[in-house]
């Protein structure tokens, strides 16, 4: 590794540890924004507001704004690993405190003026909010129905229309709104307006009452009503028309972004599932919760993986980021919302507590009515479908066993990256760099590469390349699947089959980017270097293709789980990282409890 | 008057001809159906050989084909014939087009269609299949003839608060609750994906079936699961007089779910016009 790269990772780290010591341990039961003030705030639909403040003690209003505008914001990856403390403590948290904001800011950043720009980054870094007004979505939930018009006139536009279920508007000093401008449906239908809090705007919107809300129920949402609001010509984000065109390419940060840090939120709750197994293991030894739990981490890893990958390749490949975006975005709150339920087996009754007495375990219910709002359910799938569905069968023609394996910079997650462009992302065409990832790893395998031997087991290693294999024949059957359709993209929507074909697709691409991370580690973290999570996590994707395959090796499951022991007890992220929160507290390392104890117990490396 | 999220009765569908409008008015009010049928009846509508198995789909014809008694063959092909009618009355797409899949720990689920979550269960000449579009189901039957013994199963079955509320309970009367929670623990477990591997002394249920507890008799939901427990009569079939008890767990995730769940209109067409003109654009 480069002295750079040293450099860089040692920096991110340090904003990482300021932003776990601003909140401090959270399991400690005295802590005010530790995870028993926060369940209780939940339960009282009250927003963690000590919490909030802590944030911005240390200037977290800065991560969401551009390097470049003089805030943190220059790499993706590293703006999902600075969030991930927050998720792990609270999801209404990460959305209400900033998220959202860059959610609406990132049109502004994409195309606004240069004063448009300049007066935004100055207000989040100031710690001010921005909201977002969405367009109405096709399937949207509430947060997605509806939307307003902007007429435009003489003085600029004249907005109406109604608006339920916006983030942050009672207190939001900027509005982001994506308004419909013309009568067509289509692609240049919709405008972005940037309101701003500076007297320009007339007849200002009637703020509704809050609504409370079954996720996410410290997050104020509450309805916004404009009625002949005037808004000034130079209000205008970018250019007339161009609002979709703008969602798409924001939406790709978003995307990725939401599904990184949930993993943070995961975390959570796959620590206190350890704990209780760790716990409860003199009374009710062994049983399938070793399994369960170690899938589950095997499940994280390769989320983390995808999404690495995908925000890096927002750097890499601006003109095909639009692709993993939606298909990192399409399966991984799906994905981690079956391993919470599954977590709940090892849980039991704990998971439902809501004291915060056992430190995180009533987490588990309350990310299980947050994550159905973070990731947007159905919303979210049919808008990351509505990506990929015409794109298919491009791709299964062009791109498919033709692109080339991609660079290893696009899985080395420490490695630094030229800053994030919003103006350099597409939303259409590019090349499908998961899918050269997932051909390019198999060559690996088959030639003998890969993370290098001497780590884990050579039926470990055996298995890794059957399984490797299954995906490359998935993709042999979807390619011909898609290469009989007409490209036009027309008639693609009507049909339950593309939506089938694209599930599969996002499998595909999934263990792509887990087997293009593998073959390139360098084995300098001997657990990773093992293809046992792999082999583990990629069994059950290949399950979901309805794929039956050999039970993993023996010696799998127990090392992906003394390894999750060995990270809870060590107070070691689950994911490719691995790094201890530093900060008071940050471990949950009991009495007598060691690093090598039980947890690297079967390993045979 | 039941509500939206609160469960629907059960519709009864005498053959492969429906009523399937009422599935989709049924999910489109209340955001949930339940349907059920005697599997008898649809006998002579399972078709056989290819158009079977293009019905079927490849996993569930090789499972179908492993099966050896023809009568858990017919149950079988009934249970997926229902499933995939009323999900394509709910999607609007034909019974064919659906993709009947599988996760991990054996959830049914509609590959690529997550507007509409499903749940299927079978007892004797009984087959049910529950849709909700905003939240998971879960749907579990029983013969109300089946006998269980409170003194025999309370340990591995009930939390100390229903131990407590079922012991006051006559002989009877103690019965059949226990096996409505039985049936709702099921139902329950089946929407978390998890069936039998959730304990079920880890959560309750409270008076009247209507409330999700813990252990202690605390509520455990804050209102996003919905219960609903109903007797059903078969007609037909070699034993028309039996009884049976369906349990459903329905949840509702919030956010009001998309009342429309066709898959005709469910990619934006605003999105797809964009993505669609630029990909016709760098062709010409």
């Amino acid at each position: 590794m480069s002295e750079a790269t040293t450099e860089a990772e040692a920096g991110v780290r340090r904003r990482i540890a300021e932003v776990e010591r601003a909140l401090g341990d959270p399991d400690d039961a005295a802590n005010p924004v530790g995870f028993a003030a926060l369940l209780s705030a939940d339960e009282r639909f009250e927003w963690p507001a000590e919490a909030e403040r802590r944030l911005d003690a240390v200037g977290f209003g800065a991560e969401f704004v551009p390097a470049a505008l003089g805030g943190r914001l220059a790499r993706a990856d590293v703006l999902a690993r600075t969030l991930r403390p927050v998720f792990r403590r609270d999801v209404a948290l990460g959305f209400g405190y900033g998220i959202t904001s860059l959610f609406a800011a990132s049109a502004v950043w994409a195309a606004g003026s240069r004063g448009q720009r300049t007066r935004l980054a100055e207000l989040m870094r100031g710690g001010g909010r921005t909201a977002i007004v969405h367009h109405g979505l096709a399937h949207g939930n509430t947060m997605w129905r509806g939307e307003l018009a902007a007429r435009p006139d003489d003085h600029g536009f004249t907005l109406d229309g109604r608006k339920d279920d916006v983030v942050n508007a009672e207190r939001a000093r900027a509005f982001v709104v994506y308004a419909r401008t013309g009568e067509e449906r289509g692609a240049a239908s919709h405008s972005v307006l940037l309101l701003e809090d500076n007297g320009t705007v007339r007849h200002r919107p009637r703020l509704l009452p809050r609504r409370l809300s079954t996720g996410m129920r410290g997050c104020r949402f509450a309805g916004l009503e404009f009625t002949d609001c005037r808004v000034p010509a130079d209000a205008l984000v970018g250019e007339r028309g161009q609002g979709l065109e703008l969602a798409l390419r924001t939406f790709q940060l978003n995307r990725s972004l939401i599904s990184s840090v949930l993993l943070g939120s995961a975390d959570t709750v796959l620590r206190a599932a350890v704990r209780a197994a760790e716990t409860d293991r003199e009374r009710r030894p062994g049983g399938r919760r070793p399994a369960v739990l170690a899938s589950a981490f095997a499940d994280l890893l390769l989320c983390d993986a995808m999404a690495t990958a995908v925000l890096r390749s927002l750097h890499l490949f601006p003109d095909s980021g639009h692709l993993g975006a939606a298909a990192v975005k399409y399966l991984v709150p799906d994905l981690v919302r079956e391993d919470l339920e599954e977590l709940g087996t090892v849980l039991g009754a704990a998971g439902y507590r809501r004291d915060g007495a056992q430190g995180a375990q009533g987490f588990l219910q309350k990310l299980l009515r947050d994550l159905p709002a973070a990731g947007l359910g159905h919303t979210g799938t049919a808008a990351c479908q509505a990506v990929l569905v015409p794109q298919l069968p491009f791709l299964a023609r062009r791109s498919w066993g033709v692109t080339q394996d991609p660079p290893d910079l696009l899985f080395a997650a420490q490695e630094p990256l030229s800053p994030f462009v919003w103006e350099s992302l597409a939303v259409a065409g590019g090349q499908d760099h998961l899918v050269a990832a997932l051909l390019g790893a198999v060559r690996r395998l088959r030639d003998g590469g890969g993370a290098p031997a001497g780590h884990g087991d050579d039926a470990t290693r055996a298995a890794l390349r059957t399984i490797a294999g299954t995906f490359v024949t998935e993709l042999a059957e979807l390619r011909e699947r898609f290469r009989v359709v007409e490209p036009d993209g027309r008639g693609l929507g009507t049909s339950a089959r593309w939506a089938a074909l694209t599930d599969r697709y996002v499998l595909v691409a999934a263990a792509g980017a887990a087997l293009g991370h593998w073959v390139r580690l360098d084995g300098t973290d001997p657990f990773l270097a093992d293809p046992a999570w792999l082999v583990l996590a990629l069994g059950r994707l290949a399950g979901r293709l309805g794929k039956r395959l050999p039970d993993p090796p023996p010696g799998c499951v127990q090392r992906v789980y003394g390894e999750a022991v060995a990270r809870f007890r060590t107070g070691r992220a689950y994911d490719l990282h691995g790094a201890a929160p530093a900060g008071p507290g940050a471990t949950a390392a009991g009495p007598g409890a060691t690093a090598d104890g039980h947890g690297r117990r079967g390993r045979t490396a | 008057m039941a509500e939206r999220g609160s469960v629907a009765p059960p519709i009864l569908m005498a053959s492969p001809d429906g009523p399937w409008l009422r599935v989709r008015e049924s999910v489109a009010f209340f955001g949930n159906a339940v349907v059920y049928a005697n599997w008898q009846q649809w006998r002579s509508a399972v078709a056989s050989g290819p158009e079977l198995r293009s019905l079927l789909g490849n996993h569930d014809w090789q499972r179908f084909s492993a099966l050896d008694k023809p009568e858990v063959r017919y149950r079988f092909a009934v249970s997926r014939m229902l499933m995939r009618h009323a999900a394509s009355a709910a999607l609007q797409v034909l019974p064919e087009a659906v993709e009947l899949a599988y996760k991990p720990g054996g959830r049914p689920y509609l590959r690529g269609c997550d507007q509409i979550d499903v749940s299927l269960s079978h007892t004797l000449d009984l087959v049910v299949v529950g849709l909700n579009r905003l939240g998971r189901i879960g749907v579990d039957t029983e013969l109300t003839r089946r006998r269980l013994r409170y003194s025999e199963v309370h340990r591995q079955m009930c939390t100390a608060a229903e131990r407590r509320r079922l012991a006051r309970l006559p002989e009877s009367a103690q019965e059949a609750e226990l096996l409505r929670t039985w049936t709702l623990k099921e139902a329950y477990t089946k929407a978390l994906g998890q069936g039998m591997r959730m304990g079920f002394t880890q959560f309750g249920f409270g008076p009247g079936g209507r409330e999700l507890q813990t252990p202690d008799g605390d509520a455990a939901s804050y209102g996003e699961w919905s219960f609903g427990t109903f007797g059903l009569d078969l007609t037909g079939g070699p034993a028309p007089d039996d009884h049976y008890l369906v349990s459903i767990a329905c949840q509702d995730t919030g956010h009001g779910g998309a009342e429309d769940t066709s898959v005709g209109s469910m990619l934006d067409e605003g999105f797809l016009g964009q993505v669609v003109d630029l990909l016709g654009r760098q062709e010409g």
